[in-house]
């Protein structure tokens, strides 16, 4: 198992479970942040390096599954291990459809818990990744003059460069050239890291429309 | 002999006579002052008849003046006492004309000192022997005092005075004896001032009589207190067949008649009431011997209320249970009051007591069988409630298990953690507490049983409910708003079956909110106080009541898929049994607490229950 650290939000309205859970995190080495309230929790709630949410689904006012979807709805991409005191079926498939990370039934084995934890902590650590590629790969395509974007878009959907000459009505030496230049401020080193950057970047689901 | 010695030794001796029975009944009835002043008038008449004899044998005129001045001390003894006679026992006439009465005659008798020989004569001349009866008696002669008038004065003004003391009484309608009193004092009085003055102013000469008159006012005020006898027979007589009657009554109503005389610590009971508490019928009783009667359970309380009616003179009423020399018990009703003497110390309490142990019985019986009826709705209730309090007794025990397998981490630790296990400890054993107090609020709705009165707050009894009803409640999304008043006086009931009574209104409110969205499900649990009364109420904002809302409160009435339609009935039945009210009320707009909830519909339903007395234990 390796260690991942990182930060574990716990919200509960029971404040004894939120202290329980709190002490159990913390002989892990996790940091830990406790909230006995929806409320306060999206209040103080700041994106932190990777982070997870343990959350009670039976709470007054609003409960777990409504504050998941409230989380979605504002983009806030954090795995979220539900715990609940009588989880039934038809709850935890609603709760994983909407992305849960984990579905745990209160009183909950400490082994079973820190796996969930470890695991919604990798996710958003994988997930983190990803998105500073992504964030890396936009700042790169974004130096791309228009006419290097329109070559590469062709590139990463597989074309030659005979056809994208063809298509751009130019050279092919012309086209040898831009992609070149694609390559280099893009940082890859063969067409296949080109590829999956313009996956990344959600190129090449679709022909690029010729300017 | 001569009728001289045989008329005026009798007249002397009837009237001593008169007055020696008149002076008993007073020695026996200090407050018989009207006996007393007979008695004077009655010796004072003899005193004149002895004087009158005297006067017809004396030899010298010397002799003869001494005599007539002592004889105005009767004389005075005589006027005063008719006054006080007449004042105090017809309560009638002139007080100023009274006291005018006795000063004239006392100044008649100063002067009577002051003159020689006395009031009546400025000189005896001589003596002369007049035939009287048969017998020869001594007549003075001589020249008269004209100061004499001021005695003879007091006499026409104590006739004016009975004269308007008569009007009086015919006036306010006495009788007939009355005015036949007042009638002979002034009929006699007249004669024998008649004859003083024709005597003293030597018109006549014969010996002076007075007494004889006299006598007949006597004889008439003797008459008149021998009618007071014959009334008191009448009475007594009256009483004896009231108390024959009393007696029937009380014995056809099985009502036993009791009496405590405080000071000698006697009680005396009717036949019936010595029954009643299995006493032999010729028991002397004591205060206490009665209690002893009295059930162990029931004796303090009897105690007491004895006590406080002694104290505050006031009345007494209790129920309580007698048992019987053979073991059985008996369930009596008895009240009873105080009665004080003129200074407010109390000196008696009389009343009665009735066997009701039949209607004990039944009410009993009742009892038993609402609250087996209230125990089987707490059993369905909790089993309808059972799911959301699994997950209530889960809670405690899910914190206990983290903060145990966190503990075991900290303790593998090197170094081990301690303080931090410590406080878990202490965090564990508080949970399991919490879990027992689940379980235990759980057990006492579970439980069959008396019914247990206690005074008790509206408020911890909805705290408590609430504390049941939460997990449910939060399953069901909703919004729990309190408004409870503060400082709330008790009320007088057992925990349980209140807690039922609100226990059912929560879930009920519950149910009417299903088909709402959750953003308007609110219950609101409010308290109030007034006018002797607490008031408990339970409101929501859900389908409101039903069309034929009376009818929510009868048996087997439900509007819900499931259910017995029992739980409003039984509950009106608990509140009832605490001399209370539960009635429904449906909700307008203006109450729902929330502005998200303004859409109207809704019903409140409320408890009131009357305040526990301030004495209460």
């Amino acid at each position: 198992m390796n260690a991942t650290r990182g930060t574990v939000f716990l919200l509960d309205d029971e404040p004894g479970m939120v202290k329980a859970l709190t002490r159990l995190l913390k002989a892990e080495g996790f940091t830990v942040r406790g909230f006995t309230s929806a409320k306060t929790f999206l209040e103080s709630y700041r994106a932190e390096s990777p982070s997870c949410l343990v959350l009670d689904v039976e709470m007054p006012e609003l409960n777990g599954l409504e504050l998941q979807e409230r989380l979605t709805h504002a983009g806030i991409l954090l795995p979220i291990v539900f715990l609940t005191g009588h989880g039934d079926i038809p709850m935890s498939v609603q709760a994983v459809k909407a992305g849960a990370a984990d579905f745990l039934t209160k009183p909950v084995n400490d082994a079973n818990l820190l796996r969930a934890v470890r695991a919604a902590l990798q996710r958003a650590a994988d997930e983190r990744d990803i998105v500073a590629e992504v964030a890396m790969l936009r700042q790169r395509y974004a130096s791309l003059t228009p006419r290097e974007r329109e070559v590469m878009a062709h590139v990463v959907s597989g074309q030659l460069n005979k056809q994208i000459a063809g298509d751009l009505g130019t050279g092919e030496q012309t086209i040898k050239v831009h992609r070149a230049r694609v390559m280099e401020k893009m940082a890859v080193d063969s067409l296949a890291d080109l590829v999956r950057a313009g996956e990344r970047l959600g190129l090449g689901k679709r022909p690029p429309a010729t300017g | 002999m001569s009728w001289v010695t045989v008329i005026w030794p009798m007249v002397a001796s009837a009237c001593l006579t008169l007055a020696a029975m008149h002076v008993l009944v007073w020695a026996n009835r200090r407050t018989a002052w009207a006996s007393l002043l007979f008695a004077l008038t009655a010796v004072a008449t003899a005193a004149v008849a002895g004087c009158e004899l005297w006067l017809m044998r004396t030899e010298t005129a010397q002799e003869f003046g001494a005599v007539l001045r002592w004889a105005h001390v009767p004389y005075w003894v005589l006027v005063v006492s008719l006054v006080g006679f007449v004042r105090l026992y017809l309560r009638a006439g002139r007080p100023w004309l009274a006291y005018t009465i006795v000063g004239v005659r006392t100044l008649s008798l100063v002067l009577n000192f002051v003159f020689t020989p006395n009031l009546n004569y400025r000189e005896i001349t001589a003596l002369r022997h007049v035939p009287f009866l048969g017998d020869s008696v001594s007549v003075a002669e001589g020249i008269p005092n004209p100061w004499m008038l001021v005695g003879q004065a007091s006499f026409l003004l104590l006739v004016v005075f009975v004269a308007d003391v008569m009007r009086t009484v015919s006036r306010r309608g006495d009788g007939r004896q009355a005015r036949v009193l007042t009638g002979a004092i002034v009929f006699f009085v007249l004669a024998a001032t008649g004859q003083i003055v024709l005597v003293m102013w030597q018109v006549v000469h014969t010996p002076l009589t007075p007494s004889l008159f006299f006598l007949g006012i006597v004889a008439a005020m003797a008459f008149e207190m021998s009618a007071d006898v014959d009334r008191a027979a009448q009475l007594s007589d009256d009483l004896r067949e009231s108390e024959e009657r009393m007696t029937l009554a009380t014995e056809a109503g099985g009502v036993g008649v009791w009496m405590w005389s405080v000071a000698q610590d006697h009680v005396w009971g009717s036949a019936r009431w010595l029954h009643l508490f299995g006493f032999a019928p010729d028991a002397a009783l004591s205060l206490e011997k009665v209690i002893q009667r009295i059930h162990s359970d029931d004796r303090g309380t009897v105690e007491r209320e004895v006590r406080r009616a002694l104290e505050t003179r006031g009345d007494y009423a209790g129920e309580y249970r007698v048992v019987w020399p053979d073991g059985t018990e008996h369930w009596l009703a008895a009240r009873g009051r105080t009665y004080s003497d003129a200074h407010g110390k109390p000196v008696r309490m009389v009343g009665a007591a009735i066997d009701i142990t039949a209607r004990s019985q039944a009410e009993a019986s009742a009892t038993l069988q609402r609250n087996e009826l209230a125990h089987l709705s707490r059993v369905a209730t909790v089993s309808e409630l059972s799911g959301s309090l699994a997950h209530e007794l889960n809670q405690p025990l899910a914190i206990i298990l983290t903060n145990a397998q966190a503990a075991q981490r900290l303790l593998a630790q090197q170094p081990p953690d301690l303080a931090e296990a410590r406080d878990i400890l202490a965090d564990i054993v508080s949970e399991d507490q919490r879990a027992g107090e689940v379980i235990g609020r759980l057990r006492a709705l579970l439980k069959s049983g008396d019914t247990q009165v206690q005074p008790l707050s509206v408020n911890d009894i909805i705290e408590d409910v609430l504390r049941i009803a939460r997990a449910d409640l939060i399953g069901r999304g909703i919004a729990v708003h309190l408004s409870l008043a503060e400082h709330v006086p008790h009320v007088l009931g057992d925990r349980i079956q209140l807690q039922q009574v609100l226990l059912n209104l929560i879930l009920n409110a519950g149910d009417a909110m299903s088909a709402n969205p959750p953003a308007r499900r609110h219950l609101t649990v409010a308290t109030a106080h007034r006018d002797g009364a607490v008031r408990m109420s339970v409101s929501d904002t859900g389908c409101g009541l039903p069309p034929d809302a009376q009818r929510m409160f009868e048996p087997f009435y439900s509007t819900k898929a499931h259910g017995l339609g029992l739980g409003l009935s039984i509950c009106r039945s608990i509140v009832t049994a605490h001399k209370g009210r539960l009635w429904a009320e449906a909700r307008g707009a203006a109450d729902v607490p929330d502005a998200a909830a303004t859409a109207s519909g809704g019903a409140t339903l409320h408890i009131e229950l009357p305040v526990a007395d301030e004495g209460a234990p």
